[in-house]
């Protein structure tokens, strides 16, 4: 048997085992521990398994999962969301469909120091969904806003997502931090034009809500100033190569956690509950790694990837298509898997295509982080849009009919990326000579 | 089989302790050794010492994630079947854990007995490697505790729940 289809066997064994219930990164480990044992040596596939582990996890590189992560919890679990939405609110509140613009506007600021898309539609299903009933929004939009809201975590940073598409493709993460924020400004945006237009349509989704003063607006400033603060010495201190990755996410950190202690925000049980949650969720995304390195090994030694390039660059299309048939792969897989683990698994293997059809891997992360955000709101693995109803008790259906027209700027701005790729390139090219 | 239970549920706890004390600990040496560099002052190694408790946080935070099942898998598929046969696929799944990881631990502890005998240290401090891969390679076996304890809960029905 040929090692090309132990591979594909190999691969296929990987899929037929998520469905056991298997945990994942589990799964990718075992099968790329076997095939790499089957192709080499038992004693080889033996050392595999302990030097990649010990590789991904005793790794400088890699605590900027955690750090990010953590900084995000801390974020999520202090008040500073609420204050952003506050802020937003104040200055835009009285317009029609001015609260879930406000969440928009709130969230994309609070975005700055949270990477995760969950924590974020969490954190704003208990902040804007309250006030948006008070004001007798529809559930339709006031939910529908807050699950599509915190995708934008896969593209504004710090974006744990774009962290791990560096981390598995050895991109600078500083580069694809700039790349994602004109894109993930312009969705947000987009989203806002969509509610303004939707309330034009049907007044009754978004009633107006109270006028602040133009003393009570310039007063709110602060809050936003702070996170902006945060956010430009982070991700600003990373572009100016003045921080290694890793030590912008722990001065992002301290700096998160400082301005919730000041504030009197942070009580030492979310601080206790912040770290905990923090460490499941790097502990979650890190094992996937490590079964990922692992799998890959076992890949690369069936030259698999080489091979899925050379016969993908000579199919009889346009290479845009082709780009447009690995993006539904990702959209497909993501949703019978889950979206980040999926793009684990299969960013090793198209990754070597995307280089070959000659195109930016930086603008190819953008891509893949917009699909995630599709895929993070549609059935079947929705995982926003159960955050959203395990906190406000609406049902599926309801939100799922708010969450459809704002797909519509993200189906938009993907196409855009494909017509105009500088929206994602020109940042990293101007800052990062 | 309670006592059991509790007995792996409370190392794993005390584990995931140590994991957060050292996410902390992550945070304040890296911000502290990033404000001592702008007085020309950095903390020596400190990047070799952050890579060393990047393992401390995960390999220590593993346990308590498996057993409140954390980590992402699918069950669409197997919730189609009825209770005995997703007691099946469930028993298969942590059988597969445990002999994986049972490897990692082994293999994890064999690489540190080679850096012990080799006398591997850090480039900067010259800090011994293998206390930490030890530490690693017992997470793994606490680990395999989990799994056990897992299939115990299985047979009690009490998996999942």
């Amino acid at each position: 048997m040929g090692n090309e289809l132990i591979g594909i066997i190999g691969l296929a064994l990987v899929l037929l085992l998520f469905l056991t219930g298997i945990e994942l990164g589990f799964a990718m480990a075992l099968v790329g521990f076997l095939g790499f044992s089957y192709i080499m040596s038992l004693k080889a596939g033996l050392n595999l398994l302990a030097k990649d582990l010990v590789d991904a996890t005793a790794s400088y590189g890699f605590t900027v999962i955690p750090l990010f992560i953590f900084m995000g919890q801390i974020a999520s679990h202090a008040g500073i969301a609420k204050r952003l939405y506050s802020t937003a609110f104040k200055f835009i509140g009285h317009i029609p469909g001015g609260l879930a613009i406000a969440t928009v506007m709130g969230a994309t600021a609070f975005k700055a120091i949270c990477g995760s898309s969950a924590a974020t539609a969490a954190t704003f299903a208990g902040v804007a969904v309250p006030e948006m009933d008070r004001y007798g929004y529809d559930k339709k939009l006031s939910t529908g806003i807050v699950a599509t809201v915190g995708t934008l975590g896969a593209l504004i940073p710090p974006s744990v997502t774009l962290i791990l598409f560096g981390m598995i493709t050895e991109q600078s993460i500083g580069r694809l931090f700039l790349a994602g924020i004109v894109p993930g400004l312009l969705i947000a945006l987009f989203w806002v034009f969509i509610i303004i237009g939707w309330c034009k349509i049907n007044p009754s989704l978004g009633p107006k809500g109270e006028r602040s003063t133009w003393k009570e607006r310039i007063a709110s400033l602060p809050e936003v100033l702070w996170v902006g603060a945060i956010f430009l010495v982070v991700i600003g201190g990373l572009m100016m190569g003045y921080f290694t990755p890793t030590e912008a996410g722990s001065i992002g950190t301290a700096a998160v956690f400082l301005l919730s202690f000041i504030k009197k925000d942070l009580t030492i049980k979310a601080f206790f509950k912040a770290v905990s949650e923090s460490l499941h969720t790097a502990c979650m995304v890190i094992m996937l790694i490590v079964g990922s390195a692992i799998l890959g090994h076992f890949l690369a030694v069936t030259k698999i990837p080489m091979m899925a390039a050379d016969w993908i660059v000579q199919l009889p299309f346009n290479k845009y298509i082709i780009m447009v048939l690995i993006s539904m792969i990702y959209q497909l897989g993501g949703s019978f898997i889950d979206d980040l683990a999926f793009m684990v698994l299969a960013t090793p293997i198209f990754y070597p295509v995307i280089l070959k059809l000659g195109f930016d891997p930086i603008w190819f992360a953008m891509i893949i982080a917009i699909t995630i955000m599709i895929g993070v709101v549609i059935p079947p693995v929705a995982i926003n849009v159960f955050v959203v109803k395990n906190i406000t008790k609406v049902p599926f259906s309801v939100i799922y009919s708010g969450v459809y027209p704002f797909l519509i700027s993200l189906v938009v701005v993907a196409a855009l990326l494909f017509v105009f790729p500088q929206i994602a390139t020109f940042l990293p090219s101007l800052v990062m000579k | 089989m309670k006592r059991v239970l509790e007995v792996i549920k409370g190392i794993s706890r005390a584990l995931h302790f140590f994991a957060g004390v050292a996410l902390v600990f992550i945070v304040v040496l890296t911000s502290a050794d990033v404000v001592l560099r702008a007085f020309k002052r950095p903390i020596l190694g400190t990047y070799e010492i952050v890579a060393f408790t990047g393992a401390v946080v995960i390999l220590f935070a593993l346990p308590l994630s498996s057993w409140i099942r954390s980590h992402i898998y699918v069950d669409f598929f197997i919730l189609k079947f009825s209770r005995r046969v997703q007691n099946v696929f469930q028993v298969s799944t942590r059988c597969m854990g445990l002999f994986l990881f049972f490897l990692f631990g082994w293999n994890v502890l064999k690489y540190a007995a080679d850096l012990q005998r080799t006398g591997e240290v850090s480039v900067t401090l010259k800090l011994p490697f293998y206390p930490i891969i030890y530490a690693m390679g017992v997470c793994c076996f606490v680990q395999c505790l989990v799994l056990l304890c897992d299939l115990i809960k299985i047979v009690r029905g009490e998996y999942g729940e």
